[in-house]
């Protein structure tokens, strides 16, 4: 044996062992020296920290990683397509999420066939479960997004507001539990244009997504077990009717109809809105004084829960599939876990984002306490605790072409151009017409 | 063979790799899409791409009322855009001509816009028209001209307007520059002589300097007519079409339709009817410059 194999054996070795120790659990994340593995994924500020990761895994394995694509996830969920469209499948790990991975039929592999089942233990059970496409686990969870409320104590602790509501409503002032309650404090604080109730996301998938979760607290859901559209139901124009009821007592953003996440998330750091119902990735942003005004007022509770006293908890995770065209399955399954293990997960965490792995919670919370960010571990505590009713989309491949239907008639009803029943029904007739286009129905 | 080596055959050999680039970047994919539109082609199910479905798509458009609201939108946006864009061009074109010194430096502040994509345009407005924290009612606040923000993106009638002074901005100074350019080689002397004539600055305008222009008008209003496209980007940022297909052109209504709905049949039959759209402005824009042209070459 010569110095120099002896010498790759001993740094071989030990790179094991640092790595099985530094990473703590039993995935063996093999060895593919020479190998280039060709990935797609999502980029973006928040998303881009992880992979800084990806020279460590080049390391640990000898392969080297090629980022042949690197776009927000609409262009990438386009481009996906076009690949699909082309039969041109060359690359091997794809960004995912549980909202679009149904649309991608076999694209990507059984992930159950690859990883061990003591490792799919270490992840969220009910994240892992909405990570599944017809039984096949498609993609593994990197972050959850699941919404609550972010509040401004201030406003909560103001004598004035709390004799004034107590006067009203002849209850104490308290964050909202219940759906009603939100709407009538939205419409109570609401003085503009310096304050707002709140804002909701009034296009896209963000209106949809946000009229399910309401729907579904009311007791109702989109779709029957047969796949009949049910969100036409009284359960659905109770839900369409909450926004209309804010819209019209000018406890919203007139604009808030063509509002996305980044204006509410920029209403909200500019002092604008009481409340907001959102994803956990906005808490550090808030809470930094050089980009929000209200960062040393910010609170946090539960999302409220609606007539049937449960909560609707949309939620979605942002994930890795491989794909069933990949010519190294073995390296791009050991890539996908290694971006989503305990030290990926931590980093995750650590920019303020929910983590697909049981254990890092807990260690987030230490870490925030240990290093004077209480009001972080605040948050994950209370995002940790509405993580068990989490609920996804249906996982139908048509799923955003009938939210890209519902959205518009969602806001027809919110300016006043049609009841929410007419404009609920509008909408149903469209997406039984795609389901029965799709031969579900 | 024999004709291959032939004289005659020069001219075909020396065109071959033209019309192979465009048989391969234009007619193919033009005959692909065409087919397509007679299927129910989904992106993420290829094999649809193999099933005829007949005039099915073009029948479902007829009786679609968005599309024909879409559809009905857009001829209004691009006739008052472009109409608006020619008059501001030829303005600005006018006020340059007049400048003898730092014409230079302003014909490059004025090419600015152009150098925005659509999309820096689309966030642009939409942060300066928005309705809580935009600029603009902002401004009008604090001038005391308002008292109740004005929603700007979410009226039927603003919202529109809004989306059409986004691309004026964007787009202006194209025509600016084609009609400067048409100006710079305007001959000195009918002006001149019309001057020594007697007529005022407004008679020398309509009577020479403008159908001198005419046939740059008609090729500025061809290529942007073509162009104008490219506005989709801006208005998928500013609105999506929303809210409530308020604002809705055809370019947002197709790219939903075939990108996010993987509908891609359906998209390229609405991109064959709209296609019907360019080729009148086309035909309408040439015939007017044919005529222009023989105007200016005194045949009329």
């Amino acid at each position: 044996m010569t110095k120099g194999l002896k010498a790759a054996l001993v740094a071989s070795v030990a790179l094991t062992c640092a790595g099985g120790v530094a990473l703590a659990d039993d995935f063996d994340y093999g060895s593919f020296p020479g190998y280039t593995l060709r990935v797609k994924l999502i980029g973006g500020t928040q998303y881009e920290n992880l992979y800084t990761r990806i020279p460590e895994w080049e390391a640990m394995t000898g392969a080297r990683v090629e980022i042949v694509s690197s776009k927000n996830h609409f262009d990438l969920d386009r481009e996906i397509k076009q690949d699909i469209a082309a039969g041109d499948i060359s690359w091997c790990v794809g960004s995912n999420h549980t909202s679009f991975a149904p649309q991608y039929g076999d694209l990507y592999i059984d992930l159950t066939d690859w990883i061990p089942q003591s490792e799919l233990d270490q992840y969220v059970q009910g994240t892992l479960d909405s990570a599944r496409v017809d039984g096949r686990l498609v993609q593994l969870p990197r972050v959850t997004d699941v919404s609550n409320l972010y509040y401004r104590q201030s406003l909560y602790a103001d004598p004035d507001n709390q004799a004034r509501w107590q006067e009203e409503h002849g209850t104490e002032l308290a964050p909202p539990t219940t759906f009603d309650e939100f709407r009538d404090q939205v419409i109570f604080f609401a003085d503009p244009p310096n304050l707002y109730g709140t804002a909701f996301a009034g296009k896209d998938e963000g209106a949809s997504g946000r009229f399910m979760e309401i729907l579904r607290a009311n007791g109702g859901d989109l779709f029957d077990e047969d796949w009949n559209p049910i969100f036409n139901s009284p359960a659905g124009v109770a839900a369409l009717q909450w926004f209309v009821d804010i819209y019209n007592a000018g406890a919203v953003p007139a604009g808030t109809v063509n509002y996305t996440w980044d204006d509410i998330g920029q209403a909200m750091a500019a002092g604008q809105l009481a409340l907001d119902l959102d994803w956990p990735g906005f808490a550090a942003f808030y809470a930094d004084p050089d980009s929000s005004k209200i960062a040393g007022e910010l609170g946090f509770a539960l999302a409220p829960v609606g007539s049937a006293g449960v909560r609707g908890a949309w939620s979605g995770s942002h994930s890795f599939s491989v794909t069933e065209a990949c010519d190294n399955k073995a390296a791009a399954v050991s890539l996908a876990v290694f971006l989503t293990n305990d030290d990926s997960e931590m980093m995750e965490a650590q920019a303020g984002n929910l983590p697909t792995r049981t254990a890092t919670f807990g260690e987030v919370i230490d870490w925030f306490n240990a290093n004077d960010q209480p009001y972080m571990a605040d948050m994950f505590e209370v995002w940790q605790g509405s993580l068990a009713e989490a609920r996804t989309p249906p996982l139908i491949p048509q799923w955003i072409e009938v939210s890209n239907v519902l959205w518009p008639q969602l806001q027809a009803a919110i300016v006043g151009e049609k009841t929410p029943q007419q404009a609920l029904d509008d909408a149903a007739a469209q997406a039984r017409e795609i389901l029965e286009d799709a031969g579900i129905l | 063979m024999k004709f291959l080596r032939s004289p005659q055959a020069a001219p075909f050999l020396l065109l071959l790799p033209s019309i192979v680039v465009i048989l391969a970047v234009v007619a193919v994919p033009l005959l692909v899409s065409f087919w397509t539109s007679f299927t129910p082609y989904n992106l993420t199910r290829p094999a649809t791409l193999y099933d005829f479905v007949g005039w099915r798509n073009y029948r479902r458009l007829m009786g679609n009322s968005d599309f024909w609201w879409a559809f009905g939108r857009t001829v209004v946006f691009i006739t008052i855009a472009l109409n608006l864009e020619l008059l501001l061009g030829l303005g600005l074109a006018l006020l340059m001509n007049n400048i003898r010194k730092g014409e230079r430096t302003l014909r490059t502040i004025m090419m600015f816009p152009m150098m925005f994509s659509p999309i820096l345009v689309g966030f642009m407005f939409k942060y300066l028209f928005n309705d809580a924290i935009g600029l603009v009612n902002n401004a009008l606040f604090d001038l005391y001209i308002i008292s109740r923000p004005i929603p700007w993106l979410v009226d039927g009638v603003l919202a529109n307007l809004t989306i059409i002074l986004a691309e004026i901005w964007m787009s202006t100074s194209v025509f600016a520059i084609l009609l400067l350019a048409g100006l710079l080689a305007l001959p000195k002397e009918p002006i001149e002589a019309a001057r020594v004539d007697g007529c005022n600055p407004w008679q020398v305008f309509r009577h020479i300097t403008l159908p001198f222009l005419m046939p740059f008008i008609f090729i500025a209003m061809t290529i942007r007519s073509l162009d104008v496209a490219r506005a989709y980007d801006m208005v998928r940022i500013m609105t999506n079409g929303g809210p409530a297909g308020r604002t809705e052109l055809i370019w947002t209504l197709m790219v939903r339709t075939g990108y996010q709905n993987s509908q891609m049949g359906m998209a390229n039959a609405m991109g064959y009817v709209s296609i019907l759209l360019s080729i009148f402005f086309t035909v309408y824009f040439y015939r007017k410059l044919v005529a222009a042209r023989s105007f200016m070459g005194g045949a009329q």
